[in-house]
């Protein structure tokens, strides 16, 4: 098992401010991350996610307790050991104009630097290292003002590597990009973690991806963060208290999360598998329980020869749909 | 941008410098036949004494005022433009302009009544100077004061433009209440004026000016990092408030000088850098700075030749061609960029 690298005791954190300007979001908070491990961080908005990555990073000042860098505390670090060891990347993208991928890159290597910030060999090795790390290579003479949403997080997630630190902490990497760029920061963060041994945190609002992705869980309730490989989190049930006052549910069968409905009418359906299934969502988006057959209204799902029919059937007639678009509108007219 | 390409700006950069400075001795009310010239660069005595004395001592110090001018105003401009991170910001930002026009003001309009015109102009402009100076170190002195208890850059920069406002108002107030010709002569010190300054006054603020930019330059790797925000800054290790006070001091030091010396000059340290920006295709302050020195200094030499209107004997105010002629790239600027954020 890997030695805990980052660790907090009794870390209090939140906002400073004279007297009753502070305001403080956890006290009491120890917290560890090993080497290799990579980290989810999830709750709500306001929940204190940014502000705990940022006290760890060494941007804002704990309000209390200390955090550990292999039991070292970070109090004793100066401003450049510290970003030797851990490297941050915000929820702020920069666009420069005229900045080139290669040269926001170099941008990581300011701490291993002279006061000239001129390059040595080593630095450029590293830079061109970290860009392909990151599978930018083909972009590294781009400005960063006309590449991708996507391709610019992954030349912050490669500025942060040419910082060579490592822990990497990262607010929301994966905001504003599409699910399939999603996937690819994740499996990359992945990748770093597994292959290079580096502690990784990020903190998300995309449950599904931290659930697949993250070794653990660092959950943020109201009260306090609970930790937890994210299987344990649905096991405990604790998970279940990130929806507590909320309209949401999580289906521990399906594993997702859905929004709970209410009813108003009923409808016997029978089907197969798939067709079933997906019916069965949309009945339940416009308000229509799905029960056995043999109700007032029925439903039954047909597949004849690839041809998809829906045959809505009331004892008396029978009316046939070709899709669910068109089924749904005719009972909206039935329930309203 | 490849090297090669930047070098060869570089050299046309230096050639035009060049070329400016010295059609810039050759323009003024008096004509002075090339020739003749050519022969005083040359170290001849051929040259009539009033001609050589033209030469020495009225447009060599102003061609070097404006060089210095030029260049101080622009690499402000850069600085404030990349630590505020905004493409409106210039040297003035932090109300540098405004601290050094109270000074003047309070000398010129305050005291006015107590000395005669004539007995300020025997004390030479040094009074003047020395209030602007004065002026502009106060505001200096606030905005630091300010910096290291405020984390904000953007409080910072809406203090500065307070500060700027409220010394504006005194200005004002000033205004009102002072004599006829106590009043043009300080509505011509807020023209701008590069050729007032005799040689001595330069054995001042050339090493003033030189400061300055050896501050600057001595902080591309800060500025440089400054681009992508104090957050990311300080998590690579930068000590912000060091590294901001060091950058807002040599802004006042250059800023501070030249319009101590020269009166308020505008729009060159906002317009240069995005000039250079362009041309040079480069974020890099490593290159932007050297870049900005030269087409400052370029600009301002070019403004210098077109307020004397070669051929006629009046003189424009320097701050009246500078507008002109910065106004029309700021604009040109926001319209090929439509989106004015994205311009830094």
């Amino acid at each position: 098992m890997h030695k805990e690298i980052l660790t907090t005791k009794s870390l209090s954190i939140g906002y400073e401010g004279g007297g009753k300007n502070q305001k403080r979001l956890f006290s009491g908070l120890n917290l560890a991350c090993r080497k290799g491990e990579i980290i989810g961080l999830i709750g709500r908005n306001g929940s204190g996610k940014s502000t705990l990555l940022k006290t760890l990073a060494g941007i804002i000042e704990p309000l209390d307790g200390n955090i550990f860098i292999n039991d070292l505390s970070i109090k004793g670090f100066k401003r450049r050991e510290l970003a030797r060891q851990v490297s941050f990347v915000s929820t702020e993208v920069p666009v420069i104009p005229n900045l080139s991928v290669s040269e926001l890159v170099s941008l990581g290597r300011y701490p291993h630097t002279d006061w000239t910030g001129r390059l040595s060999p080593e630095d450029i090795k590293q830079v061109n290292i970290s860009i392909d790390q990151v599978d930018v290579g083909y972009l590294s003479g781009k400005p960063i003002a006309e590449i991708s949403d996507g391709e610019r997080q992954r030349a912050m997630i490669a500025r942060a590597l040419a910082q060579d630190t490592r822990i990497m902490i990262l607010d929301e990497p994966t905001a504003f990009l599409d699910l399939p760029n999603k996937y690819e920061i994740l499996r990359l963060l992945n990748h770093l973690a597994a292959k290079k041994g580096k502690a990784i945190l990020f903190s998300t609002h995309d449950l599904g991806i931290a659930f697949h992705e993250a070794d653990k869980i660092w959950l943020f309730l109201d009260e306090n963060i609970i930790t937890g490989a994210p299987e344990d989190l649905i096991l405990n049930k604790k998970f279940f208290k990130l929806f507590d006052n909320s309209s949401l549910t999580f289906d521990l069968v399906k594993g997702e999360i859905r929004p709970e409905r209410s009813f108003t009418g009923k409808l016997g359906v029978s089907g197969e598998g798939i067709l079933k299934l997906w019916t069965v969502r949309a009945l339940e988006r416009i308000g229509i329980e799905a029960v056995d057959k043999d109700q007032e209204l029925n439903l039954s799902i047909d597949d004849i020869d690839g041809e998809l029919l829906w045959r809505l059937n009331d004892y008396k007639t029978e009316l046939i749909f070709h899709s669910i678009y068109e089924l749904c509108l005719h009972l909206k007219t039935i329930i309203n | 941008m490849n090297s090669k390409k930047t070098i060869l700006i570089f050299i046309l950069l230096i050639f035009l410098l060049v070329l400016l400075f010295l059609a810039d001795l050759l323009t003024g009310p008096v004509h002075i036949p090339l020739k003749e010239f050519f022969h005083m660069l040359s170290g001849k005595d051929a040259v009539s004494d009033i001609n050589r004395t033209i030469l020495v001592a009225f447009r060599l110090p102003k061609a070097i005022t404006a060089l210095m001018a030029g260049a101080a105003l622009s690499v402000s401009g850069l600085q404030m433009q990349t630590i505020f991170r905004n493409p409106l910001a210039g040297p003035y930002v932090l109300g540098i302009s405004s601290g050094a026009g109270l000074g003047v003001a309070l000398v010129v309009l305050g005291f006015g009544s107590v000395f005669s015109g004539h007995e300020i102009s025997y004390l030479g402009n040094w009074v003047q100077i020395m209030a602007a100076w004065t002026g502009s170190a106060l505001v200096l002195f606030i905005i630091l004061l300010v910096s290291v208890k405020v984390k904000d850059i953007m409080t910072i920069l809406i203090l500065g433009i307070l500060f700027g406002s409220a010394a504006s108002a005194i200005i004002s107030i000033l205004q009102y209440f002072s004599q006829q010709t106590m009043l043009k002569a300080f509505v011509i010190w807020s023209m701008g004026n590069l050729g007032s300054l005799s040689v001595r006054q330069l054995y001042v603020l050339i090493p003033c000016i030189l400061a300055g930019l050896l501050m600057s330059m001595i902080q591309v790797k800060q500025l440089n990092l400054f681009l992508l925000g104090e957050t990311y800054a300080k998590s690579m290790g930068m000590n912000i408030r060091i590294s901001r006070i060091l950058v807002f001091i040599s802004t006042s030091i250059l800023a501070g000088s030249i319009t101590a010396f020269c009166g308020p000059i505008g729009f060159i340290g906002i317009a240069v850098p995005h000039v250079v920006r362009l041309i040079l295709n480069t974020a890099n302050h490593r290159i932007l700075i050297p870049g900005t020195i030269l087409t400052g200094a370029i600009v301002l030499l070019g403004s210098d030749i077109i307020s004397t209107i070669p051929g006629r004997d009046v003189i424009l105010p320097v701050n009246s061609v500078t507008a002109l002629m910065g106004i029309p790239v700021v604009i040109w600027l926001i319209v090929k960029n439509r989106r004015l954020s994205s311009l830094n």
